[in-house]
């Protein structure tokens, strides 16, 4: 609007109007303000830039600094996490249901979700990996599917509006929560189809903890709209879940581990 | 060995869970969640030209940061764009800034509700009286400036008000709003405006035939009824003129409505032809009156008794003024008044006579009245206001809305008129006989006043915003229709003289923006997260003395942080 403005007064000579213009705006404020109008676009692409290393940054800082980079499980991953694709196709077929049947369908969603890393877990065949790496390396291509599928295009068409939000940031913690959830799912549904001999007692511990993490996405979204906790809740809520359950599948992992090793 | 790491790993996650917990908690805490963008409907300050010389905002788009009047002093105000509520409104503060061309990157003037039609306001008089003041000095100012920057009036609702208080507490505090820090960004994302081709007037006539008795051949006189219906304001998207000159239409229509009721049965139909007319360009020095009055045929001008103006008679208590130019020693002029005042006497209404020479060199038409006394036909005005206006004063502005109307004030300047006029045609000068009486068939009708008002209180009539076939134009010319014989409409071009140009109204985007300093501040505890999970995890996995290495000498592969 300034330069067409400047250049019309240029062009059509010192008519009145254009004279006023002039007057007002000298050349060094119409650099000031491109610069200005640089640095706002940049200032977008910066918030865009800082929630997508919020979003995606754990998984590749997963990747790289536990043993999973020496042993180059990313072949492991990537199947996993087309396998993830694969399922969330399925997922969307299933989606136009009723209200009355919609906390039933998110559970069987739950559960397509748990045969799809059964599936990405047993029937894939991966390189002579430990048991160790081979729940990490599924569970970090799972959940990196994941976050790249639903996080990624709000992000990009999002993050670099004029508005701020606190939206995205909260997402990419959310990210966060689903990585240490997913790579805790991975890790019971190793135990539970991979490892033969499991002490008899921790068995049904297991399979609980393997349900209550099925069932988390199910869980959250009661929370929204059933509950109608706001977003930051949500994920707070998220996070301190995911956190007890990692642990509680570290602990339950290592207490397999023990009669083995 | 694995025990003891586990332990210790075990320690170590439940530090770092209880870490990530409180950052998160400090970022939630810290700043509370900010609402998604408003936005509001704002309305431009008329851009215009007369003569060649430039008046008005002259420019439409707006992108800027919004500041408030508590801005530090020294600031920098070229990149914002105040926001002045009318009640903090300090008129000599505004003057100086415009009339010293400071810099400025816009102006948003916040009106209160009072001055929407939506809203019924039953704030104390004082109070209303002396807003309409100042925003009919404010608008004054306005019009007769040239601003190089978007000026634009909002009406204030929660939303507006909210960030309005956010500003100031911002301001407050002393930061400035730049790029650099946040605060609210305004966006009126409109093209440039451009200039409005060929602005039409449009006149509306309605000729009501009188009784022509039998054998007899010659013109009957005629007397005419004009009122003008266009307006003029500082944002001509509200210029809906309740007083000037909605009064005058409604009064006219009303008038119109009463003597087609007596006019249907030729019992009582008056030897007087009855020539209404609704004309455009009133702003402009009457030119719309100048020009129906020039179409006219040159019997039907000499046929015309006296031509009776009403303009703004909507909110007057117990005086009224009948403006002539001819000296009230003149016959015409002494039988209009009598009629008038005696009417007037038995309503207990004041009825005052103002007598002001006509120039004909001088191109300024103050009052209607004055379009017909240049063509020598007997014609005054009534009207509430005792004084000539300037050029573009009180042609209903911003600050003449339906508030300050009373129904009541218009219903006794009908019934007023209508007497005189009647008595003057069915010849009961002097005598104490009431036509219009209340309670009767022919009472005039507040209902059909105050639905007429109220719709003349939504309508922004500005003449060159207004097509050839604009509804409202339609609807005025379809009522008059059903209360007289014949309708013409009369469409001309607006003299040259005034150029208008668009983008009246448009939609305000209110966004909150975060600093540069926050999003670096964001990417600063970022990395540092990404760091701590990135040792943490090697720690647990590979243990310390892997972590302890991989600084210790060039690192095999390249490590991958934010």
């Amino acid at each position: 609007m300034i330069y067409k403005s400047v250049f019309s007064g240029l062009i059509e000579g010192p008519k009145q109007i254009q004279s006023n213009k002039n007057k007002t705006i000298c050349s060094s404020q119409i650099q000031i303000e491109n610069w200005g109008q640089k640095i706002r676009r940049k200032m977008t692409m910066f918030h865009f830039f800082n929630c997508a290393i919020l979003t995606f940054g754990p998984h590749a800082v997963y990747y790289s600094a536990t043993p999973l980079s020496e042993y180059d499980t990313l072949g492991t991953s990537v199947k996993a996490a087309l396998v993830y694709l694969g399922t969330a196709l399925v997922k969307v077929s299933e989606n136009d249901g009723f209200d009355p049947y919609q906390e039933l369908l998110k559970a069987v969603i739950g559960f397509i979700d748990v045969a799809g890393l059964y599936f990405a877990l047993t029937q894939l065949t991966h390189r002579n990996i430990s048991q160790n790496h081979k729940f990490q390396a599924v569970g970090l291509g799972w959940a990196f599917a994941d976050s790249v599928l639903h996080r990624l295009a709000p992000l990009w068409v999002g993050a670099r509006g004029l508005e701020f939000t606190w939206d995205f940031i909260l997402q990419g913690l959310e990210a966060n929560a689903n990585l240490v959830l997913s790579i805790s799912l991975a890790a019971l549904g190793s135990l539970m189809w991979l490892r033969k001999n499991k002490p008899k007692t921790l068995i049904p511990i297991i399979y609980a903890c393997a349900g209550i993490v099925a069932t988390m996405p199910s869980i959250t979204s009661y929370l929204r709209r059933g509950l109608g906790w706001h977003f930051p809740k949500v994920v707070g809520f998220e996070l301190f879940t995911s956190l007890s359950m990692a642990f509680i599948s570290w602990q339950l992992f290592s207490a397999c581990q023990r009669p083995s090793s | 060995m694995a025990l003891s790491k586990n332990s210790g790993g075990h320690r170590g996650m439940q530090e770092s869970m209880y870490s990530v917990i409180a950052l998160v908690f400090i970022l939630v805490a810290c700043v509370e969640l900010c609402d998604a963008a408003a936005a509001i409907d704002v309305y431009r300050l008329i851009q215009y030209d007369m003569s060649g010389s430039a008046y008005g905002s002259r420019f439409a788009a707006l992108n800027h940061h919004a500041a408030s009047l508590h801005f530090p002093p020294g600031a920098d105000l070229s990149r914002a764009v105040l926001v002045i509520p009318l009640r903090e409104l300090n008129i000599t503060f505004v003057r100086e800034y415009i009339n010293q061309k400071k810099p400025l990157g816009g102006l948003l003037f916040l009106l209160p509700d009072i001055f929407s039609f939506e809203n019924g306001g039953n704030k104390q008089v004082h109070e209303k009286e002396q807003l309409k003041n100042l925003l009919a000095e404010l608008e004054q100012l306005l019009i007769h400036a040239n601003i190089p920057y978007p000026v634009y009036f909002a009406f204030e609702n929660d939303e507006i008000d909210t960030v309005l208080a956010d500003i100031k507490k911002n301001d407050a505090i002393g930061q400035p709003a730049t790029a650099t820090t946040g605060g609210y960004k305004l966006v009126i994302p409109t093209p440039e405006p451009k200039k409005v081709a060929s602005p039409t007037i449009t006149n509306i006539q309605g000729w009501l035939s009188g009784l022509k008795a039998d054998g007899d051949t010659n013109q009957l006189p005629t007397i005419a009824i004009v009122a003008s219906y266009d307006t003029f304001g500082a944002a001509p998207a509200l210029s809906v003129g309740s007083d000037s000159n909605g009064s005058g239409v409604v009064a006219l229509l009303e008038i119109a409505r009463l003597f087609s009721l007596l006019y249907s049965n030729p019992k009582t139909r008056g030897r007087y032809n009855l020539l209404f007319g609704l004309t455009s360009g009133g702003p402009y020095n009457y030119n719309g009156t100048q020009k129906w009055l020039r179409s006219f045929d040159q019997r039907l001008r000499e046929s015309i008794d006296y031509a009776i103006c009403l303009n703004s008679i909507g909110s007057w208590d117990n005086e009224l003024w009948i403006h002539v130019s001819k000296p009230p020693e003149n016959a015409y002029i002494k039988q209009i008044f009598e009629g008038f005042s005696n009417v007037a006497e038995e309503m207990d209404i004041k009825v005052g006579l103002k007598h002001k020479k006509i120039n004909i060199s001088n191109p300024r038409v103050a009052r209607e009245h004055e379009q017909f006394s240049r063509l020598r036909v007997t014609a005054a005005t009534l009207s509430e206001i005792s004084t000539a206006p300037e050029l573009l004063q009180g042609t209903g502005g911003l600050y003449d809305s339906r508030q300050f109307v009373n129904e009541t004030a218009i219903t006794r300047g009908v019934k007023l008129v209508a007497e005189s006029l009647a008595r003057h045609i069915y010849g009961h000068q002097g005598k104490n006989v009431q036509i219009f009486a209340d309670g009767g068939s022919l009472a005039v009708n507040p209902a059909y006043i105050q639905s007429w008002l109220d719709l003349l209180s939504q309508t922004p009539r500005v003449a060159p915003f207004l097509s050839k076939n604009d509804p409202f134009v339609m609807a005025l010319k379809k009522e008059l229709a059903d209360h007289t014989d014949e309708v013409n409409m009369q469409h001309e071009v607006l003299e040259g003289v005034f150029t208008f140009y668009d983008s009246t109204s448009a939609r305000l985007n209110i966004y909150q923006v975060a600093s540069v300093t926050f999003d670096l501040l964001l990417l600063l505890v970022l990395g540092s997260y990404l760091i701590v999970l990135f040792s943490f995890l090697v720690i647990t996995t590979r243990g310390l003395d892997d972590l302890i290495s991989l600084f210790r000498r060039p690192p095999s592969r390249k490590v991958k942080t934010a």
